[in-house]
Order: C-alpha cells, then structure tokens, then sequence
C-alpha cells in the first residue's frame, strides 16, 4: 500500500482538476413536496440557531450543523415534535477537502424524514457518537470508521467490523487506490 | 455441599461460525455461556465484504443495476428498485404506468420467493426438514416465471433507469394468474405444516423477545419490526410506484418473538399474493421505458429513497457530481440493521435457542457485508 503511486490528480483540489469533457453539469432542483415541508418546520425547530444551512428535496429536508451541535439537536430531534425513533442511516461522502457525515432520521409513527449533515477535517475527523441516543448508531458509526477513518468519540467499541483486523487505510476515501488490493 | 455459598464460575466461551449450516452465510458469533444461558454475544461480520459500494463508483448508473443484484440476492428485483428509484428521483423521471405495475408484480412475487425461502430454511433450522421440499417447488415456480420475463433465474438485470429492459412474454399475465393458484395452496400448505405445530411451537414462542421501542431505536425493520407490534411498512407509510392503488393490510405481531417474526412474513406472502392479482387487473398495455438519453447522466445533487425489501426498509443514498457515474452511493441494508438487535434479543435466552432466533431474522450475508 505505501509503495503505490496516489492516482493522478490526487494532491490537486477538485478545482485545480482539468475540466471535464462533455455536456455541461446541471444542478438538481430542490424542492420539498407537502410532507417534506411539514418535516423540514420540525427539523429547523430542532436545530434552533444551531442551523448553519437548510435546503432538501421531495420528502427530505435537510440541516447543516457543527460537530459539537450534533448531539443536542439529535436529542431534540428523537424527544421533540419530529419524533425520530429511528436513526436510520450513516452515511459518509468524501469531498476531499472536508467529509460530509449524513444522518438520516425517521420517525416511524409520523412519517418524518429528515437529514443533518455535519462536516469534519479530513486531517482529524471527530464527532461525537450517537450510541447513547440510538443503539443503532453503534454499527453505523464502526462501519463509517472502518471505511473513511471518522473517529466517533464516545462510541464504546470502534474495531474493525467490515474489513479485517490490522487492514490498513480507509477504502472508502476518494484517494484510496481504487484497483489495488492486499495481499491477507 | 454447602448451600448459601456462592462459586465464582467462568463464563464458557462458545465460537460459533464462519462456517456453520445454521448462520445461512458466512456470520459468526461468539456466545458468553453462563451454563446454558446466554449472557453475551459478539456478532462478526466482515467476511463477505466486497467492497460494493465503492464499486459503484466506477461503474455507470446502468451497470450499477447489476451490483444491487447481488447484495441481496434472493431479492433481486426490489433491491434494483431500490436503486433505479433513487437515480430516477435524481432525474426527476416519471415511470410509465405500466412498467411500474411490471415492477410491482415482479417485486412482490420476488417477496413471497424469499419469504418461501425463509419458511423453508427456519424449518430446517429447528429440525423440519420437510417444508423446504414444498417451499422450494413453489418457489422454483417463481423463479421458472422471472426466467422466462428476464431471462435469469436469480441475476436478473431487468429494470432500468426510467422502466425497464423489455416488456413481457405474451403470456404472462396467464402464467402469472396460474402461479397465484398455486402459491395459494402452497402458502396454506406450509401454515398447516408449521405454525401451529407443537414442537415448532414450543421453539419460537416467547423465544427472543424484544419489544418495538426497543427494536425502533436498534433500527430493526420489516417483518422483524412488525412482528413486535410495529405497524410501519414503507409501501403504506410512504408509498411508492402504483402501491397507492392497491388494497393491502400490514400484518403485525404482539409479542415480539420468534413465532411472531415467522407468522408475519408467511402472512404477509398471502398479501403479496392479494397485491399480484390486482396489479394483473388493473395493468394495462402500454409503454414500459421513459423517453430519454441512454446514458443516465443526473444532474448535480443528492437524494435519499427508501422502500421495503422482503427483510426491511432498504434505503440508497445517492450522491451525483453530474458525470455518468456515481459519486458516492450508500446502501441501508436491512439484514445489517437487523443484526444489531441480536445481542438484545439473545441475552437471557437458552443456548439450544440460539439457532432460533438467529434465524427468525432472517438475515442474508450478501447484504450485511456489501
């Protein structure tokens, strides 16, 4: 792993890139259908002046949050009017120049969805675990470790869960060598 | 002997896996054993990890189709809805009716296959060996039937990015109303085989409880969630393709055990069997593709879709930075989340009940290591 060459293009920023070939990039539109709307009011309550941006599509409202918010909105999020008794998923998105954590929420009863994102240095990812609001987190948070290196304070137990015991980087990162594999 | 004395005793520590008939895959878990009791339980997984997700990364959005067969694969067709949902919500492409009825048959009776396959397995896992011989002729037929609509028994590549790859046989509303007669009879079959069956009864009931506050916050869903009382069902809670349309129940458990999680997918393979029949009613001819570029290139943005798989709430978190592949695909796999209750559901429990309860997950590998 440390003798490969990085993929070209991997020490330049995605600006520095050349251009792409081909048509021109669209944006997605985004806008929230009549649930959406309803779920965004309670998501936004939830935030408070924690919200550092706002938007989503269909029925999907989105948040955008510091790292040190997360656990106060969460806990507003499962206790107050949105109801998320469900921490469905842990999504990571490496941009390269920051990580994007995705926490999607679903409130079983009420038909909520909704979505915060926090983002976190690539040089020292940290965020606080979810564990003590939603055993799910547990498993999410060792996977989203595992595959991009995020370090979850609080979580009891960060060991290998997808990939083997002394594997070493983070294969889910953009600068991961794509083709390359270990020998085990 | 004296009595009142207490001895410190060691826990006995039980591997169980890799390579095991009764963890239906590569799973292992390491059992705390206080005598016969159970008293902790250390799930592994890992060993199938393919790395899918990052695979998706440098297929096109066609080719991912192809990957979504084979996480779940015994469900295939409601995991490539679950992708070509997210990328055409992305495009904001509207699917032709009658592709999306297709769609629906297709993932329903691709419900009540995986669901046979369960029926058959948790038998033989509590030492019925004979359901899975019925279980499997019936759920040859479905396969005999997606082999003759797409051409594969179990890979299927068959929808597409806005429909799907071709339209059906001539006679395929024929053979699909034939096959309802007989999964009718074979899912009664099987109920008079099992459920109320005393030795089986005596291995499920009141076996791994866990009630649905709890199985919410470990994320449990599907037929795990509703059989602890649990009415939340993604095609009646937030409905998709021609769903709304169609006249179903939610079958939910009381008690949150075994029999229970058991009891609601064999129910629910007869609605299943309700759903197919009115889909066959109300579809009509017409054309089964949107218009459109071939080659799927979405515009910049993120989306997150979610429906139900035969074992849950399968959710794709699709990323797109407007080129012809994805940036970032994350699946919600179901098996994954329903693993987590586990530990919760086997502690306290019997070690003979172990096997049980594992298997009244139903869990499928391919899926909870991706």
């Amino acid at each position: 792993m440390s003798e490969q060459e990085p993929q070209a293009g991997a020490d330049k920023t995605p600006a520095e890139r050349p251009a792409r070939h081909g048509p021109p990039v669209a944006e997605a539109p985004q806008v929230l259908d009549a649930r959406g709307q309803a779920s965004a009011k309670l998501l936004a309550q939830a935030a408070g002046a924690h919200a550092l941006a706002s938007g989503g599509g269909h029925d999907t409202p989105w948040v955008r949050v510091a790292s040190e918010h997360l656990v106060d909105v969460a806990k507003r999020l499962r206790d107050g009017a949105f109801g998320a008794q469900m921490l469905h998923l842990i999504a990571a998105v490496d941009y390269e120049e920051r990580i994007e954590v995705n926490y999607l929420f679903l409130s079983a009863t009420k038909g909520h969805t909704g979505q915060v994102k926090v983002d976190v240095s690539p040089d020292a990812p940290e965020l606080p675990s979810l564990t003590g609001l939603w055993t799910a987190a547990g498993w999410f948070e060792r996977e989203t470790h595992d595959l991009f290196g995020v370090v979850f304070e609080g979580n009891p137990d960060l060991s290998p869960l997808l990939l083997y015991e002394g594997f070493e980087g983070h294969p889910g990162l953009r600068s991961y060598p794509f083709n390359d594999y270990q020998e085990w | 002997m004296t009595t009142g004395q207490h001895t410190d005793t060691l826990d006995m520590m039980l591997n169980m896996g890799p390579q095991h008939p009764a963890t239906h895959g590569v799973f292992r878990m390491v059992l705390a054993l206080d005598g016969e009791e159970v008293v902790d339980v250390i799930p592994h997984i890992g060993y199938l990890h393919r790395g899918s997700e990052k695979l998706c990364e440098g297929e096109s959005y066609g080719q991912v189709i192809t990957l979504f067969d084979r996480m779940d694969y015994v469900s295939n067709i409601n995991n490539e809805l679950a992708f070509v949902r997210a990328a055409e919500r992305l495009m904001d492409i509207e699917v032709p009716e009658r592709a999306s009825y297709v769609r629906v048959i297709l993932a329903e009776l691709n419900r009540i296959a995986s669901h046979l396959l369960f029926l058959g397995t948790y038998a033989i896992d509590l030492g019925a060996i004979t359901p899975i011989m019925y279980a499997f002729r019936d759920r040859e037929r479905i396969q005999a039937l997606f082999e003759a609509t797409t051409g594969a028994r179990m890979m299927h590549n068959y929808l597409r990015i806005g429909g799907l790859k071709e339209d059906t046989p001539a006679d395929f509303d024929v053979r699909v109303s034939e096959l309802l007669d007989q999964l009718r009879a074979g899912v009664d079959e099987i109920d008079r085989l099992l459920s109320l069956n005393e030795v089986f009864l005596a291995r499920t009931k009141g076996v791994g409880i866990i009630a649905g506050p709890t199985a919410l916050a470990c994320g449990l869903s599907g037929p795990s969630l509703r059989g602890s009382g649990v009415a939340y069902d993604v095609r009646k809670d937030h409905p998709y393709e021609v769903y709304p349309y169609l006249a179903f129940n939610v079958p939910v458990g009381s008690t949150g055990d075994c029999w229970d999680r058991y009891y609601c997918r064999l129910l629910e393979c007869r609605e299943s069997i309700s759903m197919v029949a009115q889909c066959l009613e109300q579809m009509e001819a017409g054309p089964i593709r949107a218009a459109g570029r071939r080659i799927a290139r979405p515009p910049r943005g993120e989306v997150y879709v979610h429906s139900e798989n035969p074992r849950g709430d399968i959710g794709v978190f699709l990323v797109s930075d407007g080129t012809d592949k994805p940036y970032r695909v994350k699946v919600r796999p179901p098996s994954f989340c329903n693993l987590v209750g586990l530990k919760l559901m086997m502690e306290g429990a019997y070690v003979g009940d172990a096997v049980s309860i594992l298997g009244s997950l139903d869990i499928v590998l391919g899926e909870v290591d991706r």
